[in-house]
């Protein structure tokens, strides 16, 4: 079980006007990526296989169709990623890193597996929740973020995949998450976003991972909301798409970043969504399906997975609601989260 | 990551294509299995650093090899004499391990240029860096970091806004000033062999040549504030700054349209509100009349931009924030009404009609709702 993630043989050069969302098309689409071994791209792209099966399997759970991926073969793929101490590389005899302990750790909670986990493999969640705490920086200028891997390189997303997978498995207490919430906020610059380290430009990649570790962190108190608000709105481009910084171009995935933010900060209705919907909607392949970054781009399973968890934020029929904070279905998180501070 | 920027192709593939896509990937896995069998083996011959070149020349996020690459070059350097011995392995090209930490920056270079947003080849290039600095004599390693300025800034002609090469122009810039401040062994105090002034000089060039840069405007309000510190500025120095800084936005914004350039403005009102914090803080002793003063002197220079951009959202935009934060300051007497102020508010609708409902929380915040 390996979906490929990179782009491919498109079909449609350009969806027409108000295009429905073609469901049953991306479904399809989700479900052959493993079936493209014949493409250059699917080898090029291993770097990202185990994300491609968040990605995939995610779309799928929020397109209603959960079991439209074999779930044994999944986990075993899953498991297979998995090193001795505790984390997971993109693949099988890759390194372990943080980037793909978080996504392991995501489908293992949406297939609801962590039993199962820990059966075949002992002591199996106890393992990656050390993998992770591990990573943390605990003194010096960076205190309270994490590194990648044994290498060492930090960046706010690592900080903020600990954060989401260490709550997911019930083990946040492993880790100093007011030293992590200290290092947040050193990121955080006057215009009310953030960067990627202190003294970083405001990115909306950062702002996500940011505030999404606020709020698992239960410290959503520490935006400045209006702030933040104001320049997050601003992202929104006249064809309805946002991009990620000023003056810089539209893109699904920065939509789905800017606009989850603007969700957990309760400032959704600070831009048009309906213009949004409709630049999703126009960014599918109505033939092969799936959804690329602009219109009339090459598709590809991380831009297919945030356009449609962008479309259920804004409550498009059909769809299952999707929990912005985790950019998971919230029937999967809310089994793991009782009582956190998830909101939609 | 994903694909960005990549038009979708229609045609159906030939069989030609067909065949050579396979030739490809043929070739490509078997350059990954090579790797792989003499990586599990323990090789540390040069022969398998130059199959990592080649596969991570063609695919840099590779990240794995990457990683390999590095316990490969951490055998030759911990494994050798690291004074001067070619001989750590026998049948390499008597190659010192220093030649192999010089040799991968030169490697780095074509690839940072090819892929640019690869996260891997800048961090991979950091390490190569941190790895010269423990291995090599120390006035080599320092001119190595030295050099990475003119790299970043090669990197940001050719692209301005690279995240990653402003990322990575600061942590050079961290480094930079730390073996300075090793040099000296901690004589003087703060601001010794501080670049800031230097950075400063940079993000003026820079916005000279594209005034639509937010990467160094953004960079350009973290340096201020540092550098008045680090020359212990007093009153007069720290205000003639803020108000030169008014002056330079004030100037560009001959463009309103540009919204970097009121971000940038919005972040030297920032200063003068009374939360600012100090680190961010230009002028340290602003009393609530200088603060009535620079908003009544701001909003009144951005009602004149409306005389001939009165179709500019942005200046709508910037009045009503402004106002709104006036109001703040128990400001006595106005210099906009009510009525100014619905009428800006009622353009700005009608200009953006995207964000309506911000404009509705405004209204509401503003109390102008009749």
């Amino acid at each position: 079980m390996s979906l490929v993630a990179g782009p491919g043989r498109g079909g449609a050069t350009q969806a027409t006007e108000s295009v429905p969302l073609v469901m049953d098309k991306h479904i399809k689409y989700i479900q052959d990526l493993n079936e493209r071994k014949d493409e250059y791209e699917y080898w090029l792209t291993e770097h990202l296989r185990l994300n491609g099966i968040y990605w995939g399997l995610t779309a799928l759970h929020l397109l209603r169709h959960p079991d439209a991926l074999p779930r044994a073969e999944v986990l075993d793929f899953v498991i297979d990623c998995m090193h001795e101490n505790g984390g997971f590389g993109a693949a099988k005899g890759h390194d372990p890193h943080m980037l793909y302990t978080v996504s392991a750790v995501q489908v293992l909670a949406t297939l609801d597996a962590f039993d199962e986990f820990n059966q075949q493999v002992g002591d199996g969640t106890n393992k990656v929740g050390h993998f992770i705490s591990n990573l943390q920086v605990r003194e010096g200028v960076d205190a309270g973020t994490f590194a990648g891997d044994e290498f060492g390189e930090t960046d706010t997303r690592f900080l903020y995949g600990a954060l989401n997978a260490l709550s997911l498995l019930g083990m946040l207490p492993l880790v100093d998450v007011p030293l992590a919430v200290e290092h947040i906020q050193k990121c955080q610059n006057s215009d009310g976003a953030y960067g990627l380290r202190p003294g970083g430009e405001s990115h909306a990649g950062q702002v996500f991972t940011c505030v999404g570790a606020l709020a698992i962190a239960g410290r959503l108190d520490l935006v400045d909301r209006d702030r933040l608000g104001e320049w997050l709105s601003e992202r929104q481009l006249p064809n309805g798409g946002l991009n990620g910084r000023p003056e810089k171009r539209e893109d699904v995935c920065y939509s789905w970043w800017v606009l989850t933010s603007l969700a957990m900060i309760e400032r959704l209705h600070w831009i048009d969504g309906q213009k949004l919907i409709d630049f999703i909607l126009g960014c599918q392949d109505p033939d092969i399906g799936g959804i690329s970054d602009r219109p009339g781009n090459m598709v590809d399973v991380f831009h297919t997975l945030f356009g449609i968890a962008g479309l259920s934020l804004l409550k498009h029929p059909g769809l299952e609601e999707v929990d912005p904070v985790y950019c998971m279905p919230k029937l999967v998180t809310s089994k793991f989260l009782t009582g956190t501070t998830t909101k939609s | 990551m994903a694909s960005h920027d990549r038009p979708r192709v229609t045609a159906e593939r030939t069989d030609k294509d067909l065949q050579r896509e396979k030739r490809k990937i043929d070739e490509y896995r078997s350059l990954v299995e090579r790797i792989e069998t003499r990586v599990a083996e323990g090789g540390s011959e040069a022969d398998v650093l130059d199959l990592t070149s080649d596969l991570l020349s063609r695919n840099p996020e590779y990240y794995t090899v990457w990683n390999h690459r590095r316990r490969l070059l951490l055998r030759y350097l911990e494994g050798g004499d690291t004074s001067n011995d070619a001989s750590v392995d026998p049948n390499n090209k008597q190659a010192s391990p220093q030649d192999y930490l010089l040799d991968d920056l030169r490697f780095l270079i074509p690839l940072l240029q090819q892929f640019p947003k690869c996260y891997w080849v800048w961090n991979y290039r950091l390490w190569i860096l941190e790895q010269i600095e423990r291995y090599l004599p120390r006035q080599q390693a320092d001119s190595c970091w030295q050099r990475e300025l003119d790299l970043v800034a090669k990197m940001l002609a050719r692209d301005e806004r690279n995240f990653h090469g402003w990322a990575y122009r600061r942590i050079i810039v961290d480094q930079l000033e730390r073996l300075a401040q090793e040099a000296v062994h901690g004589e003087e105090g703060a601001g010794q062999g501080s670049r800031s002034q230097e950075e400063f000089d940079y993000t003026t060039k820079m916005i000279h040549s594209k005034l639509s840069n937010f990467s160094a405007w953004h960079y350009r309000s973290k340096l201020i504030p540092r550098i008045l510190d680090e020359q212990e500025a007093d009153d007069t120095a720290r205000r003639k700054v803020l108000d030169d800084e008014l002056d330079l936005i004030q100037n560009a914004l001959i463009d309103p349209n540009d919204q970097s350039l009121w971000f940038y403005h919005q972040s030297l009102m920032y200063t003068i509100a009374p939360d600012c914090p100090r680190d961010s803080a230009i002028v340290l002793t602003l009393t609530n009349t200088d603060r009535v003063h620079y908003y009544e002197q701001e909003i009144s220079r951005i009602r004149e931009i409306l005389e001939d951009w009165d179709d500019c959202k942005w200046v709508y935009q910037a009045l009503l924030k402004y106002a709104a934060e006036y109001q703040t300051l128990d400001a006595g007497s106005k210099v906009y009404s009510n009525t100014d102020m619905r009428t800006w508010l009622s353009k700005l609708r009608q200009l953006d009609p995207l964000r309506s409902g911000r404009w509705d929380d405004l209204e509401k915040h503003l109390d102008l709702s009749t």
